[in-house]
């Protein structure tokens, strides 16, 4: 008999992971498509930045443009989302050339035969290659910070909560964005590959959308959680704890798919076991959490909420209500609907069943048939109709057919907004300059520090 | 001893392995001797857990090793491989050591001479120093016995027989070694016993005057020379 290696203890296992996650650091900042990500995420979110900043600053009276409304001015919708929406933008399209590289190398160069002949078992090797992965976006993310420093330098206005949930947001998608590439990486033979079925889910999921916004229907509930409508939610400054789920569920099967074909020596067929299996847990995972209802508006100006007085009295009504929209899915009006009224009511009222008909997708031919247009009200029997679709005629029509009294306006709790006439000063030296700058010193002295 | 019993492997319709069985004995040199596309590369993934086997067995005296478990027993040293491309040869060893829990760095640097590679990126290495510092990760690992796919392959004939040296001493002290050895020269120099593999069968497993007998019982004159055995040995018709 040969005398066994030992098996792993914990503390040698904690030894062992310790140096694969520097490793995994050392491969990562040794690699090309990680510095490139770095040098354009700067000017990227630079241009979003400069142009918003400008964008609001002429808007609140720059240069002797007349003021906009004041209600108008909320730097999460102004500032922080275009801001941010370059972090998407790199995350779709950078972002996964990282993870590929990180994940499909130890492939290419053939370190996979070696450091799998290791007790630790896939799923830790993922999880260090995750953690070094994520820590490379809070890096890169070092870009929206700066952009934040010189907001609050010219003045702006900065709502804690807001900001939070919006980088949550942007780190869940690079989550999913890592996962899926993990995924792909793992699967199949080379980066190329990779890399080409990455983006093609990336464009799959705004095929989605599209077909959401001419069908609706299943697809518009399915549109609802594709990464670009998760982000939205989140620039908004919503957290919807179905989303949340539905963003954790896919990023975990991502991950432990890119586990299980990681594996050497396991049959390729009971590997596409392996993966189905997970596949159907995760979908049933996703099917459960898309009931939960919980949600939170985290927005300063309560842009995803009703005033609170309103929301005070429809929790008061707890009689089911249901709608019937005569609206078709590119109908103006059905998004004007979803967005300014059922949205908002759907967080107060989590029973509301709403219902579409139409007879085409676009309703443009529909308009003299009889009922388009019209929203029909039931509550618990009682039935009205109304062609209104702002947040107020939708209320009114509610509080007239459940029989409550309106509750008087509350002037103090309106958002006035923060207006900020300050031109982006610096920002375009800092971005355009001084970050490439930074990130190319960074490179040149990293690969002399690996010697 | 470890023993490997009708192990199987094919790709679709190719018969990759057929039924190959040898043993492994404590502390020997055992060389894997065939010529191009026998099979020897798919045995030792398939004995080493990185490629899965379609049959067979190996077991360590009674108790059958599956494959996810031979990581405690094997070590499997790929060829043609270069492993973390950007990192130095000092990073490399270092981190073998700490991931694979290995032995002691600085004599295995001194017997394969790679001092002055260190602080050199494995991607801008020669095939040869390349060889060597993939070596010295194999003798690095704690496990029992090392399954070296081609260990000269990119050297020239000082630094093969310098290398031969240094297996053989660490056999010496207890390391049972599989080598995979295309050059018949280098197998006779280094080994112990041979596994002859053809057309993904074994066609004989011992010493150099095992297998000469057995040559020698299929008509062919007896020889010493390991070269001579094995054309008779892997010849078809026989």
């Amino acid at each position: 008999m040969f005398s066994r290696t030992p098996g792993i203890r914990r503390g040698r296992r904690n030894a062992a992971f310790v140096w694969l996650l520097d490793k995994e650091w050392r491969e990562l900042i040794a690699s090309r498509a990680y510095w490139v990500m770095l040098l354009v995420i700067g000017p990227l979110v630079g241009f979003s930045f400069i142009s918003s900043v400008r964008t609001y600053a002429e808007a609140s009276g720059l240069h002797g443009t007349s003021a906009g409304v004041g209600e108008a001015f909320s730097p999460l919708i102004g500032v922080w989302a275009p801001t941010f929406s370059a972090c998407e933008l790199a995350a779709a399209f950078l972002l996964p050339f990282v993870a590929i590289r990180l994940v499909g190398g130890d492939r290419q160069s053939g370190a996979l035969k070696l450091e799998l002949q290791h007790p630790m078992p896939a799923i830790g090797r993922i999880a260090a290659k995750t953690i070094v992965l994520v820590a490379a976006w809070v890096l890169a993310s070092a870009a929206p910070l700066i952009a934040i420093v010189m907001w609050i330098s010219y003045g702006g206005s900065v709502y804690l909560p807001e900001l939070v949930t919006i980088a949550f947001g942007h780190l869940l998608n690079a989550g999913l964005t890592i996962a899926l590439a993990a995924a792909t990486a793992a699967v199949t033979e080379h980066p190329s590959t990779a890399a080409i079925l990455t983006l093609s889910v990336t464009v799959g999921t705004w095929i989605v959308n599209f077909a959401a916004a001419v069908n609706g229907g299943f697809w518009e509930r399915a549109a609802g959680y594709t990464p670009t409508a998760m982000v939205a939610e989140f620039q908004h400054g919503l957290i919807r704890l179905d989303v949340v789920l539905v963003a954790v569920i896919l990023i975990a099967a991502g991950l432990v798919t890119s586990a299980i074909w990681l594996r050497l020596g396991i049959a390729t067929r009971r590997r596409a076991y392996e993966s189905l299996a997970a596949g159907a847990l995760a979908s049933a995972a996703i099917f459960i959490s898309t009931f939960a209802t919980a949600s939170w508006d985290t927005s300063e100006n309560r842009g995803n909420s009703f005033p609170e007085a309103d929301e005070v009295t429809l929790r008061q009504i707890h009689t089911p209500l249901k709608l019937q929209v005569h609206l078709a899915p590119e109908d103006p009006r059905r998004s004007d609907l979803e967005r300014r009224a059922l949205s908002k009511l759907r967080r107060v009222m989590p029973t509301l069943q709403v219902d579409y008909i139409s007879a085409t997708s676009i309703g443009l031919f529909e308009q003299t048939a009889a009922k388009y247009g019209e929203i029909w009200y039931d509550l618990g029997g009682r039935r009205t109709m109304s062609r209104a679709t702002t947040a107020e005629g939708v209320l009114e029509t509610i509080y007239s057919l459940a029989g409550v009294a309106p509750p008087p306006e509350n002037e103090e709790a309106v958002f006035r907004g923060h207006p900020l006439a300050a031109p982006p000063k610096g920002a375009a030296t800092v971005f355009y300059g001084i970050w490439p700058a930074l990130v190319i010193a960074g490179a040149l002295i990293v690969r002399r520090r690996q010697l | 001893m470890l023993h490997v019993a009708d192990l199987t492997k094919h790709y679709g319709h190719l018969t990759a392995l057929s039924e190959v069985s040898f043993s492994i004995r404590p502390g020997e040199v055992l060389g894997l001797i065939g010529p191009n596309g026998s099979g020897k590369t798919t045995l030792f993934e398939c004995l080493g857990g990185v490629l899965p086997s379609d049959g067979g067995s190996v077991s360590d005296g009674a108790r059958i090793v599956a494959a996810a478990e031979r990581w405690s027993i094997l070590f499997y040293l790929p060829d043609g491989i270069a492993p973390w491309p950007a990192q130095t040869v000092r990073w490399a060893l270092k981190f073998a050591q700490g991931w694979f829990g290995g032995s002691d760095l600085a004599p295995i640097i001194d017997q394969l001479d790679l001092g002055p590679l260190l602080d050199q990126r494995i991607g801008e290495l020669s095939k040869g120093q390349r060889k060597r510092v993939l070596l010295a990760i194999g003798l690095l690992t704690p496990q029992p016995v090392l399954l070296a796919d081609e260990p000269f392959d990119g050297l020239d004939l000082r630094q093969t027989r310098e290398v031969a040296q240094t297996l053989r001493a660490h056999a010496a002290e207890g390391r049972t070694l599989f080598l995979s050895i295309h050059q018949i020269p280098d197998a006779a120099r280094v080994c112990d016993r041979f596994v002859l593999l053809s057309g993904g069968r074994v066609r004989g497993e011992g010493t150099l005057a095992e297998l000469s007998a057995l040559a020698a019982s299929r008509g062919a004159p007896r020889s010493s020379d390991l070269e001579e055995v094995f054309l008779v040995l892997t010849d078809a018709r026989n």
